[in-house]
């Protein structure tokens, strides 16, 4: 997957508004891959709307998404399926973790799916975010801060054309978010990925070659 | 797939498993034990290789003592035999055509003076005649006739009449050796015949003549000649001569048969009737327990949903989250028919016991019967759960509520 283009996309409950103030909504935009965005956005402007758009979970928009001039709403469920699997990967702010598996099973239960890391790599990670003794921790005994970890070392275990981090540092601090952001830009880089962060004030200290207000 | 499952099994519900399991057991235990002794014992009134073996019947109409009075007919009008022609049971059937004359018979040894005794005779289309026909002739201007008398005459004579007078005991062979004296009158004429006895029937309970001696005769020596009888008795081929339906056509039609082999019918019936009440209870306790899963499994993926959903979209395929439920239902299934199978077996030991100490000369089947109908009902509940499962994870995909 080359390009994601919105056209005209605006939430259904924007659509009363009588001006929407956006780079992304009501326009045409495309995102392309290998490129580093950043998406500013304030808190009720969308911002989850839009990653659950792209990620076919959510479907309440006006106007039109398309993967390579594809309309995604054609898409049939095995295509979503290696959408997810192999060409998007999602950061959700609400982390989507499985609060009964350890941290490793969490990452896990994605990477034996796709078979994408080496073990070897993904305790390496763990070891980065300084999260390896939590391993074998429930995930529901962990913080948000940790869990937000655990999520992005999930993230990575996957083929991506595309990466969307939504608000995935809001918890931590700045070394922390600095080694997660050096982790996920070598991931990125090494597929050659386009990575699209988002934020509501406090952001990754990255160099965004294109900087989007929602 | 170990994580997912590990994920997935919270929340079941032992309980309710355990609920599913036993009335689902308790359910298939009745279908197939219903169903596997209705096919144990069903050949006793089908009396073994129906294929090879051929039934007679012999239908009358009922004589009562009102029709007697009032002169209502008996015989069976050119209607009555189509009707009959023309039931699903009835392979073939016959007249009895009566004689339309006047035979008396007389018996003497070596010139001495015999008995002497008025009789009848009747015929019926070769193919009926169970003896064998190779003396079964008769060509016009034979001055003997071939008769066929019923088994039951000589056993009376043998085991009745000679016992008690202390006479000598007649065997078949001797019997074929005697010879009669017929005389035959009407129309004006009379003839001697001599009569031999070429065998003895026990399906044809009658003095039994060739068709074709009957009609020419009947044609010689009757005053109205030219004129059909209407036969009074039919003989009847049929397929299964324990088809219910014989039984309750003769019932409707107020006809009667010389012996109780209609009786099997009826037994038949009943039997059917009893085990599929039975059946009919067992698949509802079945479908209850189905019930009961399903509602069970809908249970557990509410509960899980968020799971469900949240496996979905890190990339794992509908297929693949609907498969653990479906595993476990399908073990599930499997496990009631193993148990039920067992337990079938062995009630069927128990009761083959009592059957075959009753019935001797019962075959002992197999338990494929039961084998068959649960592994189809096995077969029919999985693809329903399956379908059923699938469908429910497609809408958590689809996120309707």
């Amino acid at each position: 997957m080359e390009s994601i283009e919105l056209k005209n996309t605006l939430p259904q409950v924007f659509a009363s508004r009588d001006s929407v103030e956006s780079d992304v909504w009501h326009k045409e935009i495309a995102l392309q891959k290998g490129k580093l965005y950043l998406l500013e956005a304030n808190s009720g402007t969308g911002k989850s709307s839009f990653c659950s758009y792209i990620f076919g979970y959510r479907k309440d928009y006006q106007g039109i998404i398309c993967f390579d001039g594809k309309n995604i709403n054609n898409l049939t469920t095995s295509q979503w399926v290696d959408v997810r699997k192999n060409h998007i990967s999602m950061l959700w702010q609400e982390l989507r973790l499985f609060p009964e598996l350890t941290a490793f099973d969490n990452v896990l239960i994605k990477n034996n799916l796709t078979s994408f890391q080496k073990k070897k790599q993904i305790d390496e990670w763990f070891e980065m975010l300084g999260i390896a003794d939590k391993k074998d921790a429930k995930i529901g005994r962990m913080s948000f801060g940790q869990q937000q970890r655990v999520a992005m070392i999930r993230a990575l275990c996957q083929p991506f054309d595309f990466i969307f981090a939504d608000e995935p540092i809001s918890h931590l601090d700045d070394r922390n978010s600095e080694i997660m952001a050096s982790i996920m830009m070598a991931e990125a880089k090494r597929q050659g990925a386009g990575v699209i962060v988002t934020s509501i004030g406090k952001h990754m200290v990255l160099d965004y070659e294109r900087v989007l207000k929602l | 797939m170990r994580l997912v499952w590990k994920l997935l099994r919270q929340h079941i519900s032992v309980p309710q498993f355990v609920g599913f399991l036993f009335a689902n057991l308790f359910g298939m235990v009745i279908v197939l034990v219903g169903y596997q002794f209705y096919s144990d014992v069903v050949p006793l009134f089908q009396q073994g290789d129906s294929f090879m073996r051929e039934d007679y019947l012999i239908v009358s109409k009922k004589i009562s003592t009102l029709g007697s009075v009032v002169g209502k007919t008996n015989t069976f009008s050119s209607g009555d035999i189509d009707e009959i022609k023309e039931q699903p049971f009835t392979s073939q059937i016959g007249a009895f055509t009566p004689s339309a004359f006047k035979v008396s018979a007389s018996m003497g040894l070596e010139g001495a003076e015999g008995f002497t005794t008025e009789m009848f005779f009747e015929s019926v289309p070769d193919h009926f005649v169970d003896v064998s026909l190779d003396d079964w002739n008769f060509n016009e201007g034979d001055k003997e006739i071939p008769i066929i008398i019923p088994r039951n005459y000589l056993n009376m004579y043998n085991f009745g009449f000679a016992q008690s007078r202390s006479l000598p005991k007649v065997s078949e062979g001797l019997m074929g050796m005697i010879h009669f004296d017929i005389s035959i009158r009407g129309n004006g004429k009379s003839d001697m015949y001599k009569g031999r006895i070429i065998g003895f029937s026990s399906r044809l309970n009658t003095i039994l003549v060739p068709e074709k001696f009957m009609k020419w005769a009947n044609s010689y020596y009757s005053a109205d000649a030219g004129v059909d009888n209407e036969p009074s008795r039919m003989i009847l081929e049929v397929k299964n001569p324990a088809d219910e339906n014989i039984a309750k056509f003769f019932q409707s039609k107020d006809y009667e048969t010389e012996d109780n082999k209609l009786d099997a019918g009826k037994t038949t019936w009943f039997l059917r009737m009893m085990v599929g009440i039975v059946m009919i209870v067992g698949l509802l306790i079945s479908a209850l327990s189905f019930y009961i899963l399903m509602l069970s499994i809908y249970l557990l993926v509410e509960k899980n949903a968020s799971k469900l959903e949240n496996l979905l979209l890190i990339g794992y395929s509908p297929v693949k989250v609907a498969l653990p439920y479906q595993a476990l239902t399908i073990l599930l299934n499997m496990a009631v028919l193993v148990v039920a199978l067992t337990v079938v077996s062995l009630v069927r030991n128990y009761y083959m016991d009592v059957v075959t100490m009753l019935y001797p000369q019962i075959e002992t089947g197999t338990l494929c019967p039961a084998f068959a109908l649960g592994i189809l009902l096995f077969v029919a509940v999985s693809l329903l759960n399956i379908v059923v499962i699938k469908g429910k994870v497609m809408q958590i995909w689809q996120r309707k509520d």
